[in-house]
């Protein structure tokens, strides 16, 4: 399965990768805002429709003086991804090399898959009549003809880089193994959620990049597993006691009727 | 006299108004994108309209099955003259919903796409199946009153033949669309004939008006919609506040249902008394109040069970918005009505009555805006609230439906045993 792994402690902010990612996949450009926050210079605030990746700015505290970390957004590309486990149609769905793609000749608009995401990634296209779903499809098109996706293609210092999800766990190991004290001895991305396809590496704690730390180990599917699991018993189980209910009471009615002998109710013969 | 004439007038005219404006909306919604109508973001892709429209709407459309199944499945003969207004009640519910969500739906053409790409996985999978086959069912259960009407003989008998093997028909595919096992299905089919055979051979009861596997199906179907409703919040355990998000949301969204039933069956016999002259049952009404302390009790006590056993009483003690719009709902929609049901003066007059039902019914209409809206909790920069037009699309909707359920009521013989209506 192939994945992505981005050392923030490389990313120097360039932002070259959002710019590719729009031009591989022909994004337009978005009216952006100021927003008050100590994220100064970040640009857009998030992700939209528009643009599927984000690189934020974080001042974070490193070795007792102030820098920029940046943090990066977008689809994580879960191995067992929540959106595909809620869509209904399979609009969603995750491809056995990785990424995580999207039919919208199937897709309803029912937006629960937006609702699902641990990472809140999924973007719908609000302003259009009709409407689709976006969000980072790990250039599944250029990955499909043997290439890298574009941010990591275009990354100057090696900040995002394309591969195999284990060789790419064993070198994310092996970087904190060499340099213990430069990274936080954590791959986000390894477990989060049953494990994804984006790998992060941070020198900061990962919650000052603004990425959720208290989610569960399991795929967010195993919440929803049981409740679907039982619907056939239900089903069946339904029908059975249903059944023996209405005979019993039936027999009652008609046994009270027999020693009363006579007045009926309803329409039941 | 005049006056109150005068009101009815004009409160129709007020509803047609809304009607109208509401179709307007969706108008311009289908032309601008839902961006335009709503205040809607990708942090809360859902608002209002699920809240209100789709989770409250189905569950106070649960009267049918209630009902149904208690008059013909149960032995709650006496109710038979309520049974089909709570069924015509919900195939309505059931239509209004599915306008709704062509409204809220971002790609509504696709609405179809579940019947054919199977995901067994998703909730939303089983919740869009229930919605078709149990309006399906309502439909046929439906079909009857219209035969009637237009004195189709043929037709009637046609449906008679017809309706149980409708019934194996769609449960079968349904248990395999859910299941990819073929056992499950077969397993499904061969309940419902040995069943349906047993009726025919007069051992299992039967009924000479309607079909007992109907019924037994809108049971079935509906018991899994209002669950399916709640499963569709299991996977949010990120998003959704402790206070709501438990293991046993679908059961609580069933049982909740079935618990308003009753208070909507008042609510709905008292009111057409008011603006349709129908007289109401009040005997029958009484005995549906009777039941609410022990459906409220049981719900209640869930529900606190339920906070006990995942250690989230404190939640509810600290002092945020999500613990206090569930103070409201346990109170306003539970505790008080509780209290409120146990009190024989009170329930025997109609305002009583006609009150503490509503409560019940808020209550529940709260709890599922709480669960769809209030209790979702993103970034903190990401807030919804309904914007006017939203609003209207929703009251629009309601205004439809009223407006549907005024003219069946007067064109389609609901009300059996020759009542008419009584000069407003
Ligand atoms: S990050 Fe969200 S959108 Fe991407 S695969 Fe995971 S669940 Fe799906
Ligand atoms: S909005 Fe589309 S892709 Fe998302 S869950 Fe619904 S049908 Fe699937
Ligand atoms: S291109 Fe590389 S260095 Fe530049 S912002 Fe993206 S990840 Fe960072």
């Amino acid at each position: 399965m192939k994945a992505l792994l981005i050392d923030v402690t490389r990313c120097v902010g360039c932002r070259g990768c959002q710019v590719a990612c729009k031009e591989w996949n022909e994004l337009p450009a978005e009216k952006t805002r100021f927003f008050a926050s100590p994220k100064g210079y970040q640009n857009p605030r998030d992700l939209s429709s528009k643009t599927w990746r984000v690189v934020t700015y974080n001042e974070a505290q490193t070795n007792g003086r102030f820098e920029w970390v940046f943090g990066h957004l977008q689809c994580f590309h879960c191995i067992e991804p929540s959106c595909a486990t809620a869509c209904p149609v399979s609009a969603l769905q995750k491809t056995k090399e990785g990424p995580v793609v999207y039919d919208p000749d199937r897709c309803l608009g029912c937006r629960y898959c937006q609702l699902a995401c641990p990472f809140l990634v999924p973007r719908f296209e609000w302003d259009k009549a009709i409407p689709k779903i976006t969000k980072c499809t790990m250039c599944a098109d250029r990955v499909a003809a043997g290439e890298e996706p574009a941010c990591a293609k275009v990354c100057p210092t090696d900040a995002i880089v394309f591969g195999e999800r284990e060789d790419l766990i064993a070198e994310a190991e092996n970087r904190i193994h060499r340099n213990p004290r430069g990274y936080v001895h954590h791959i986000y991305g390894k477990d989060e959620v049953g494990g994804t396809c984006v790998l992060h590496l941070s020198n900061v704690p990962f919650e000052v990049l603004g990425y959720r730390t208290d989610l569960p180990k399991i795929s967010l599917r195993e919440y929803t597993k049981t409740a679907m699991q039982v619907v056939p018993h239900v089903k069946i189980g339904l029908a059975v006691a249903l059944g023996a209910v209405s005979w019993v009471i039936q027999r009652r009615i008609r046994n009270g009727r027999d020693e009363k002998n006579g007045s009926s109710s309803g329409g039941e013969s | 006299m005049k006056a109150k004439s005068l009101n009815l007038l004009s409160g129709q005219s007020v509803i047609w108004f809304l009607a109208v404006l509401g179709l307007v909306l969706i108008v311009y919604r289908f032309v601008m994108g839902l961006g335009a109508v709503t205040n809607l973001s990708d942090g809360y892709p859902w608002g209002i309209w699920i809240g209100l429209d789709i989770l409250a709407g189905i569950a106070l459309a649960a009267g049918g099955f209630v009902m149904a199944g208690t008059v013909y499945l149960l032995g709650g003969q006496r109710f038979h003259v309520m049974a089909r207004t709570a069924v015509l009640t919900a195939f309505l519910g059931y239509l209004l919903f599915i306008f709704g969500l062509i409204v809220d739906l971002g790609r509504p053409w696709n609405i179809w796409k579940p019947v054919f790409n199977w995901q067994h996985e998703s909730p939303m999978f089983e919740v869009s199946w229930c919605v078709m086959l149990y309006t399906f069912v309502l439909f046929l259960e439906m079909l009857p009153s219209v035969f009637e009407r237009y004195r189709l003989e043929k037709l009637h008998s046609l449906w008679r033949m017809m309706v149980p093997w409708l019934i194996v028909f769609i449960l079968g595919l349904f248990t395999l669309a859910m299941t990819h096992s073929p056992q499950w299905a077969l397993a499904m089919v061969a309940v419902l004939l040995v069943w349906e055979g047993l009726i025919r051979l007069r051992i299992m009861p039967r009924h000479a008006e309607v079909s007992i596997l109907l019924i037994a199906a809108g049971v079935i179907l509906s018991t899994l919609h209002q669950s399916s409703l709640g499963s569709l919040f299991l996977i949010v355990p990120h998003k959704l506040h402790a206070l709501w998000h438990t293991p046993i949301l679908p059961l609580l969204f069933f049982f909740s249902a079935v618990m308003v039933a009753p208070a909507m069956v008042i609510f709905e016999s008292l009111v057409t008394e008011r603006t349709l002259g129908y007289k109401a049952h009040l005997d029958l009404l009484h005995a549906a109040a009777r039941v609410m302390p022990y459906l409220l009790g049981v719900y209640l006590f869930l529900k606190l069970a339920d906070l006990v056993g995942r250690g989230a009483v404190p939640h509810a003690l600290a002092l945020t918005p999500q613990a206090v719009s569930w103070w409201m709902e346990m109170g306003i929609g539970a505790v008080i009505p509780l209290v409120l049901f146990m009190t024989p003066e009170l329930i025997r007059n109609r305002a009583g009555l006609f009150g503490t039902s509503v409560l019940v019914i808020a209550g529940v209409v709260w709890n599922r805006l709480n669960v769809a809206v209030v209790g979702v909790i993103v970034r903190p920069w990401e807030t919804y609230y309904p914007y006017w037009a939203e609003v209207f699309i929703t009251v629009g909707i309601i205004s439809v439906g009223l407006l549907a359920f005024r003219w069946a009521m007067r064109n389609l013989p609901i009300h059996v045993e020759g009542e008419s209506p009584h000069p407003a």
